[in-house]
């Protein structure tokens, strides 16, 4: 199997994200890279394997636990959740299209549509 | 009785309408409107609940549909820092809180610092309870971890004067990557109080209007870094003012104080979640009755919860929960005695242990099912001047059953 990679849009000029910047960044606490751009977050369906792998592997953080949190965001009026799409695929694209976006892939992506960055403990 | 039943068929006939409307409002939306400036989310659901032994949902006992929660919201970005967002909900709980439509929560939202470890916001308007583990959503049925809330915290003859206010309010938050994460709210505001809800609190005999004057709220959470615990404080202070009619009220003009100290905990595992909220409620009444009337109280609520994931879908629920009116009458037989027998001393506590169950569907399809045995009648309506007729049981049970939808 495949490592879940994570993907961002071409004009984000990080190499590298610890777990914990990611799990802000997925948890809506942080909403701007480090440059002042805004960050567009993807993702897919909780039931998804790849939404669960990504979630487990990745953030260390059990998708019910995320869900629980956009939840509040979105019915509370607190903030705004992640933009859900419905296939890796059009993830992708939807990473590939969106200035400052920030999405997962399993999928070798071709380096020139995306950037892939590396994770640090 | 037919003029009843056809209001009755009315109802149920909207609602229904409400629900279909809802759910294809929502598959339409779910495609189109999740963009990065602009999102729109809903959700309905509809259950049946039975009460025995007490007028929490309906007087006569029957099994009661009146357990309907419909809401359309939409999150619009101005600029970079400023947002608008907005929810209308409508609800029906039978005598549990004023039924129809209403604006949930309709705010500017202004983003005035952000980096990668602070996040300062604004909320200007009618903003939600930020401060409890579920007072944000309390009407959001999937986010709530059973269909009734505990009684303690979330009591529904409260619920419009504690389920968000019109003012504003700060919340910061700091994620350090050494300590974990912080939030900080605090809000002040106040709420419009509808005639229904003053006869919830008070009794039918009340014709005055009730006034929410005064409301400052403030909660502070830390989840340690990479914890799956979460620690929180709140506190609550406000002040109502009572304005009686000069014939026929039963009251005279009185002023309550609420204040409030509530301290919680979450874990969430894998499979198992624990959680618990304890608090301590000071309830004041001055003049009311007659002139230097004074009864200054205080309550004490405790309840803890685990929930276990049987599997992705399936998922149980454990609850306990008690609740005494008076820290120094937990029998209430100071209550019955001060009444001259008028209200019995099960008026004095209220302790429920909740079995449930919830089973998804689908992604966005939930059907939950729960039974409550009560002991006590001290968080049923109407508070002020008790309905010992009605509640003539000591102990009542409840079970409910509730499908929902949400995009």
């Amino acid at each position: 199997m495949n490592a879940v990679d994570v993907i961002v849009h071409l004009s984000v000029s990080e190499n590298n994200v610890t777990t914990s910047q990611l799990r802000r960044i997925y948890t809506m606490r942080q909403t701007q890279w480090p440059d002042g751009q805004p960050i567009v977050v993807f993702v897919l369906p909780k039931q998804h394997s790849l939404h669960q792998r990504f979630s487990k592997e990745r953030l260390q953080i059990f998708p019910y636990q995320l869900e629980r949190i956009w939840n509040k965001l979105t019915y509370s009026g607190l903030g705004v959740a992640p933009i859900l799409v419905s296939t890796p695929e059009a993830l992708i694209v939807a990473v590939m299209k969106t200035p400052g976006a920030i999405g997962y892939a399993e999928t070798i992506v071709d380096k020139g549509v995306v950037n892939v960055i590396n994770i640090e403990k | 009785m037919s003029s009843i039943l056809k209001s009755n068929f009315q109802r149920i006939k909207m609602r229904t309408l409400l629900i279909l409307n809802m759910t294809s409002v929502g598959l339409m939306m779910s495609g189109y409107c999740q963009g990065e400036n602009f999102q729109v989310h809903g959700f309905a659901a509809q259950g049946i609940i039975d009460v025995n032994g007490s007028n929490y949902v309906n007087d006569d006992g029957a099994l009661s549909t009146e357990l309907t929660e419909i809401g359309l919201n939409a999150s619009y970005s101005l600029t970079q820092t400023l947002r608008l967002a907005g929810q209308i909900v409508y609800l029906d709980g039978g005598n549990r809180y004023d039924d129809g439509v209403r604006v949930d929560y309709a705010l500017l939202d202004w983003s005035a610092y952000s980096n990668e470890n602070w996040q300062v916001n604004f909320y200007l308007g009618r903003y939600k309870n930020y401060h409890w583990l579920y007072s944000s959503t309390r009407d959001i049925p999937f986010t709530r971890p059973s269909i009734i809330l505990p009684q303690s915290v979330y009591f529904d003859g409260f619920r419009d004067i504690s389920v968000g206010a019109d003012g504003g309010a700060l919340k910061i938050s700091h994620s350090s990557d050494t300590l974990g994460n912080f939030d900080f709210n605090i809000s002040t505001g106040s709420s419009s109080i509808s005639n229904e809800q003053t006869k919830i609190v008070m009794g039918d005999f009340a014709l005055g209007e009730m006034k929410h004057s005064y409301d400052l709220q403030t909660s502070l959470y830390w989840q340690p870094l990479l914890s799956s615990w979460r620690f929180g404080l709140a506190l609550l202070d406000s002040d109502f003012e009572y304005e009686a009619v000069a014939q026929g009220d039963m009251f005279i003009d009185a002023d309550i104080t609420l204040q409030r100290v509530i301290a919680n905990v979450l874990y969430e595992g894998e499979n198992w979640e624990f959680s618990g909220e304890v608090l301590q409620e000071r309830f004041v009444l001055e003049d009311f009755y007659f002139d230097n009337f004074h009864r200054d109280s205080i309550g004490q609520g405790i309840y803890v919860q685990s929930r276990y994931k049987v599997n992705s879908d399936l998922t149980l629920l454990a609850r306990y929960e008690r609740y005494y009116a008076n820290k120094d009458d937990r029998s209430g037989r100071e209550l019955e005695a001060s009444t001259g027998g008028f209200v019995p001393n099960y008026f004095g506590y209220q302790h429920d242990a909740t079995l449930g169950l919830s089973y998804d569907l689908a992604d966005n399809l939930r059907l939950q099912f729960e039974y409550h045995y009560i002991e006590g009648a001290a968080r049923l309506t109407p508070v002020i001047l008790p309905n010992p007729e009605v509640n003539d049981n000591e102990s009542w049970q409840l079970w409910a059953m509730h499908l929902m939808y949400w995009f």
